[in-house]
């Protein structure tokens, strides 16, 4: 009977090792891109002060405009700025390229899963930080009600951050340069979140831009916010659902592009 | 069959469209040898260390390092590359710290091993100062000491000398020789042939992505003229290629007639190297 225990033990501990060591190179390559962040924190700053000004200036039209105008208000530019720093996620991972990093990581130990996912993790919080801030402003400042069920928030708040760097993963692994994923992820941020009904109510657009709006993954966001705020489980669960399968597709193609050394002759 | 080499590169070909970078290429490093890998730009000596790294994957042959293929070997192999590859925000000892815990370096272990690293290679005074800030010969330092530090059993070094001053050449050198004499298989390219002589290595030129002669130092450069110059005030030289540049020198020197100001001694390069296996002088 021992003869037969021991080698299963042998082969769990030698499994607990490999997770172990997994986890520890995931860590320290997180560790590594959380002092990158705190080194050049201007962007993320940015796009936390900027939607706070935003939702204080543009409160009394909101309200004048629409019923429920301060929660309009505070989700609309939540969604904004946080398709806004989806240039965030993406620079961060191209500037990997630029600097030949990621193919130096790739040299180490560390697999390609290991090092996207101690590379999005400390982004993904940033995400979830600066929306659960500007939320949390939103009920403070500008008079949005507090939500009836703060998980259905934190559920919403999950899936469109995962939805958000899958996107600026996939386009980071698109762009050639970081000019040309400035132009991608502003021109794109504006778009769709104007699209989406983040600006201007969808309520006073013209009627195709409420259809076109479905186009749009921030419609989703948008949706999901309010839904999650008003305590509508339903709502969120099925535009969560959407805004998964968005991420998924995405992240699927920024994961094909990197693990296979991501065209490293294609940068400008 | 003979024994396994820790590095054994067997018939490896790479193609990108219609340029062939490696042609059945093969090459065995031994423990505690230094293989010089010179060759000029094009000739395959990147693509080949990609290979080793597990970057690109060859279209036919293979590559064993301590008999496993590169991919399961990453934390076998200690690796330079040719681009600095840095985080310019980032300082000496975070990143020294960041490649000794994914090659599996812990709390002291990493301390000591950063602490004698920074020692060998000079980085000491600059351990806390962002590499953005560092001159080129700092920066190719730093990246090999990160290759350096777990002690691998193999060392695949590209140019790493590349832009660094006589200090850090030599500093790099002593460093490379030390972890050959304790056993680590070291493949080394170089465009600067006096390298090799220091380093004390075997040489394999690759051209046209094929190893097209392989022996020790003598054997292949040792044979080859070498240059003696005097320059005279007037601004005029006189240039004799000689196999004795040393006793050439004193001849001319003690022959000369007119005031010498200058004095260059110049060794066979790989230009030379090159001519002489095109009309066959080197085996």
């Amino acid at each position: 009977m021992l003869h037969d225990v021991a080698p299963t033990h042998r082969i769990r501990r030698s499994r607990l090792n490999t997770v172990r060591e997994s986890l520890h190179r995931v860590l320290a390559i997180s560790h590594h891109n959380v002092r990158l962040r705190l080194r050049d924190p201007g962007q993320a700053i940015s796009y936390l002060v900027l939607p706070m000004i935003l939702m204080v200036v543009l409160k009394p039209l909101y309200i004048r405009a629409v019923p429920g105008g301060s929660t309009q208000v505070v989700i609309g530019l939540v969604v904004m700025f946080s398709v806004l720093a989806v240039g965030i996620a993406g620079s961060s991972i191209l500037v990997e390229r630029q600097w030949h990093t990621w193919d130096r990581l790739r040299q180490t130990r560390a697999g390609s899963a290991e090092i996207l996912l101690g590379k999005v993790a400390p982004i993904y919080l940033l995400m979830l930080l600066q929306q659960t801030i500007l939320l949390t402003f939103g009920c403070v400042v500008i008079g949005m009600p507090w939500p009836d069920s703060p998980v259905l928030v934190a559920v919403a708040i999950l899936v469109w951050s995962f939805a958000l760097l899958a996107i600026g993963a996939a386009l980071a692994t698109i762009a050639r340069s970081l000019s040309e994923l400035g132009a991608i992820s502003d021109v794109g941020a504006m778009v769709l979140s104007s699209l989406a009904g983040a600006l201007v109510p969808l309520s006073i657009l013209p009627g195709w831009v409420e259809v076109a709006a479905h186009a749009s993954p921030g419609y989703y966001a948008l949706e999901m916010l309010r839904a999650a705020v008003a305590g509508d489980t339903r709502q969120v669960l099925g535009n969560a659902a959407v805004l998964i399968a968005v991420g998924l597709a995405a992240g699927g193609y920024a994961i094909h592009r990197l693990a296979r050394g991501w065209g490293r002759t294609r940068l400008l | 069959m003979g024994r396994e080499g820790v590095l054994d590169i067997v018939d490896v070909t790479k193609r990108y469209g219609l340029v062939t970078a490696l042609d059945r290429l093969t090459l065995r490093v031994e423990p505690g040898e230094i293989v010089g890998l010179v060759g000029h730009n094009g000739a395959g000596k990147t693509t080949l260390v990609e290979i080793i790294s597990g970057l690109v994957r060859p279209d036919s042959g293979t590559v064993l390092i301590t008999g496993h293929p590169p991919k399961q070997a990453r934390g076998l192999v200690g690796i330079a590359p040719q681009n600095l590859a840095l985080y310019p925000s980032i300082t000496v000892h975070e990143h020294l710290e960041l490649y000794g815990r994914l090659a599996g370096l812990r709390r002291r272990a990493l301390s000591a091993a950063i602490d004698d690293l920074a020692l060998g290679l000079g980085l000491t005074e600059i351990l806390d100062r962002s590499t953005g800030v560092l001159s080129g010969g700092q920066q190719r330092r730093t990246q090999a000491a990160a290759a350096l530090l777990n002690r691998p059993p193999v060392l695949v070094l590209d140019e790493p000398t590349a832009g660094a001053d006589l200090s850090t050449r030599q500093a790099m050198l002593d460093l490379i020789k030390q972890r050959a004499g304790e056993g680590a298989a070291v493949l080394y390219t170089t465009h600067y042939l006096p390298e090799l002589t220091d380093l004390d290595a075997s040489i394999a030129v690759i051209r046209q992505g094929s190893v097209v002669a392989r022996g020790n130092y003598d054997e292949l450069v040792g044979g080859l003229p070498g240059e003696v110059v005097l320059h005279y005030e007037d601004g005029s030289a006189r240039r004799v290629t000689t196999h004795d540049p040393a006793s050439e020198l004193i001849t001319m020197l003690s022959a000369s007639e007119r005031p010498v100001t200058g004095v260059d001694v110049n060794h066979a390069t790989l230009d030379d190297l090159y001519q002489a296996l095109a009309v066959g002088h080197v085996a």
